[in-house]
């Protein structure tokens, strides 16, 4: 009995190494993708995305999508997915632009509980009546960019000034890196990340480990709502008047954002946290360095929709897509 | 000793075979007579298959070689091994379908009746027939195409086309559990009509009784090894058992103890449970220290009585109560308060299958690996190595994913994380499912050990022999409602149980 254990371990240690550096080029994958595209783009636009001006530019678009995505990650940890964060960001940038001439204090919180609303009723719908997270999202993003247009169809909405005065890139900067510090945090060593992880992979199994599944799921959907929320406030402080296109597209960008940092399709247990962050900057640089090359809108749209494509089509675990929730 | 070298057919040195990083074969050396029946036994994953098919040209070798009749033997394909004497009966259908009983028979030696460049399928039809006549299979016709025939005729002609042309080693690939009592005869038959011939035969085979009344000697490997070859009347099942897995299993193999000491102490208590189109209205005690066994037909309501008990099914009526008074309405609530469960599906409910050993072994301790509140890598994976090592999971580590593991260790990693759990009552649905013979021991000689510790199991089984053989109490279920106890008695047998079940 001991000799056949030692043997385990030993040979067990000797094949995990093997396995380590499979894993371990799987995992750098994204990174070196990025590492790639930022050379690409340094060369082809002979140095100029890697000035400061460009690397602000940059930068100051990453906010509101960097932190957004950190919500949509955890839903799609779990094998779902939410294209409703566009129009999320857009109602609640009006809810917060309305109240920010009364205060911003509660500007803040009303922005992020009216997103949780929204995650809530995602999540109910969901959830309760087990509809897939896709079809339901996609309904609240025609629901609510109705609202949008509806509340913005004789003017944009102006925020105060009051708000529009907090666009510094030093309080912009802290405010991403708490969001994410804090969520990588409870993602980490709370025990929700291996719960996403689970019911990602096998719900079922993961009910029978003793998962209340169905509360977790309606859980992440409030919480990515109300993470949106609170990048809706990123969102006002940098543009200071919405209109019925605020937000457009964002859960796109979102999507093929993850997908670009290595996040699986179908969720499960080869999500990383890195995942977010690798994957904004990745989209970030690919926009702005079309951008800069003064590609046409429409090529700029072909261009990424074959990478995404191509990202998709080689990093799909064919086996787990079935389960997309 | 001096001409039993004459007498050899196949000498085998050193042969290795690894797929991946799995060695399926290595360094097996024997040596096979001529005129023999030659068993070669071990259980699933020993190399058995992997061996035969090396000798028979499916697969490559990587080191080693053959000697047939004092010559090295190479073969890169079936045909090729054909002509210098060699083939095989596969495990599977080894015929091909849309084609005539001829024409299988003599596949890859159609050229024997083309003559300028013109098959004269006549002249194949009569020689196969006339074969199949020698072999005393006339019902078969050989002009008819193979798909008019039944899996078991298929075999027969198999094993026609196999050794019509008289090859010097046959090699019988676990062909009996295809077969029915008159197919095994027949094949019987044929083994030692080879074998008369001064022809050698290796059979391979799972069914020890067969193994032992139709060889001369017997090879055993495990885990890829040769761990002896001994000759057939020297030895019992039991030896072989012992060979194959490589520790003492005999009696052991289920419980030997009559002694009946029943604690009085009810764990947990069942009244009234019902799910909607499963069962109703049962009702029993679970002791402390008892093993308790659930029969019936597979529809009978056993399994998601099972699901039930650890709060698993949707729409249950009824109360699960546990000794202290504490109903149990949840899942969480069930771990919570130690209660335990291994469902039948394997891959679907107990095992989260596409993540990590380690996450599986640890998802219901969560709350109980927490120090401060807070969850550390570190502590989950000495959990789960420890826990894993415990029962000895056959891994590469615990990063590994739950969907590369054998049936066996999957079950084994569900056991590693309700022991880690320290789980007191266990419900397991189907335990020793497709699981071979050295996990099944390892199971229930873990049942064993749990039911001393004063742990209470639930065993749910299609399996009639091991219930009588691992419970102190055994209820029959059937249509939804319980039909029949039994207590743990050594007169008690299949009969008495099935005749409660239908």
């Amino acid at each position: 009995m001991t000799e056949q254990s030692t043997y385990t371990i030993s040979e067990g240690a000797r094949k995990s190494r093997n396995a380590n550096f499979d894993k371990m080029i799987r995992e750098f994958f994204p990174f070196i993708g990025l590492v790639v595209i930022f050379i690409v783009f340094a060369t082809l636009t002979e140095g100029r995305i890697m000035k400061p001006a460009a690397a602000k530019l940059i930068l100051s678009q990453v906010y509101v999508p960097m932190i957004a995505a950190s919500g949509v990650f955890l839903i799609m940890t779990a094998g779902g997915l939410d294209f409703s964060q566009g129009s999320i960001l857009g109602i609640v940038s009006i809810v917060i632009s309305w109240l920010s001439f009364q205060s911003i204090p509660l500007a803040i919180i009303a922005g992020i509980l009216s997103g949780a609303a929204i995650g809530a009723f995602n999540g109910l719908f969901h959830v309760r009546f087990k509809i897939p997270s896709f079809i339901v999202t996609i309904c609240s993003m025609f629901l609510f960019r109705g609202f949008c247009a509806y509340f913005t169809t004789n003017a944009p909405i102006a925020a105060s000034q009051s708000i529009t005065k907090l666009n510094i890139d030093s309080l912009k900067n802290i405010i991403m890196v708490s969001v994410l510090a804090i969520l990588f945090f409870v993602f980490q060593y709370t025990g929700l990340g291996i719960q996403l992880k689970a019911i990602g992979a096998g719900e079922k199994a993961a009910r029978f480990s003793g998962i209340r599944t169905d509360r977790v799921k309606f859980l992440i959907f409030v919480l990515a709502g109300a993470i949106t929320g609170f990048a809706a406030f990123l969102n006002v402080i940098k543009v200071g008047s919405i209109t019925a296109t605020a937000g457009n597209q964002l859960e796109t960008q979102i999507l093929i954002s993850l997908v670009l940092g290595g996040l699986p399709i179908s969720g499960g247990s080869k999500v990383r946290f890195s995942n977010i962050i690798i994957g904004t900057l990745i989209y970030s640089i690919l926009n702005n360095g079309l951008v800069m090359l003064r590609y046409d809108t429409a090529i700029q749209q072909l261009i990424k929709g074959a990478i995404f494509l191509a990202v998709v089509a080689l990093t799909i675990d064919r086996k787990a897509i079935k389960v997309i929730k | 000793m001096a001409d039993s070298s004459d007498n050899i057919i196949l000498v085998t040195e050193n042969i290795c075979k690894s797929f991946g990083i799995t060695k399926a074969v290595r360094n097996v050396s024997l040596s096979i007579q001529k005129g023999e029946i030659h068993g070669l036994i071990g259980e699933n994953g020993s190399g058995k298959s992997t061996f035969s098919s090396m000798l028979c040209g499916i697969y490559p070798i990587d080191s080693g070689r053959f000697i047939l009749d004092g010559t090295e033997y190479k073969a890169r394909n079936q045909i090729e091994a054909n002509r210098k004497g060699v083939s095989i009966i596969v495990q599977e259908t080894g015929t091909v379908s849309g084609l005539t009983v001829a024409e299988n028979i003599f596949l890859g030696n159609e050229d024997r009746f083309v003559k300028f460049g013109v098959k004269n399928t006549g002249l194949m039809n009569r020689e196969a027939q006339n074969l199949l006549n020698d072999f005393g299979f006339d019902r078969i016709l050989a002009n008819v195409v193979i798909d008019h025939y039944n899996f078991e005729d298929r075999k027969l002609i198999e094993m026609v086309k196999s050794t019509y042309f008289k090859p010097k080693i046959v090699v019988v690939d676990e062909t009996t559990t295809a077969l029915s009592q008159e197919g095994r005869l027949e094949l019987y038959e044929l083994m030692d009509r080879i074998r008369a011939d001064g022809r050698t035969v290796i059979f391979i085979s799972h069914d020890l009784t067969e193994v032992i009344a139709h060889t001369d000697r017997i090879s055993v490997l495990r885990d890829g090894e040769l761990i002896d070859t001994v000759i057939t009347k020297t030895v019992t099942e039991d030896d072989l058992r012992r060979l194959m897995v490589g520790r003492e299993l005999g009696n052991r193999y289920y419980r030997t103890d009559y002694d009946g000491n029943q604690s009085d102490d009810v764990v947990l208590k069942i009244r009234n449970l019902g799910v909607p189109d499963h069962f109703s209205n049962i009702n029993f005690d679970l002791h402390k220290g008892e093993i308790l066994g659930f029969g019936g037909l597979s529809e009978c309501g056993m399994h998601e009585l099972g699901k039930a008990l650890f709060a698993g099914s949707y729409h249950r009526t009824g109360t699960v109560t546990l000794a202290s008074g504490k109903e149990i309405n949840s899942i969480p609530d069930a771990i919570a308060n130690s209660i335990a469960y291994a469902s039948k599906d394997r891959d679907n409910e107990s095992l989260v299958s596409n993540t990590s050993i380690r996450d599986n072994i640890c998802l219901p301790s969560r709350q109980d690996l927490k120090k401060n509140g807070l969850l550390f890598k570190r502590n989950l994976d000495d959990f789960a190595w420890k826990n894993a090592e415990r029962i000895s999971v056959k891994m590469t580590g615990i990063d590994q994913s739950i969907s590369e593991l054998s049936g066996g260790n999957k079950q084994k990693v569900v056991l590693a994380r309700w022991l880690g759990k320290g789980s007191n009552i266990m419900v397991l649905d189907s335990p020793t499912r497709g699981i071979d013979v050295k996990v099944k021991a390892d199971i229930y000689n873990l049942m064993n050990e749990l039911r001393n510790e004063g742990k209470s199991i639930i065993m749910i089984s299609e399996e009639i022999l091991e219930l009588i053989g691992m419970c102190d109490r055994i209820i029959v279920m059937k249509n939804g409602s319980l039909n029949g106890e039994f207590f743990r008695n050594q007169d008690l047998n299949e009969e008495d149980l099935i005749a409660k079940m239908v």
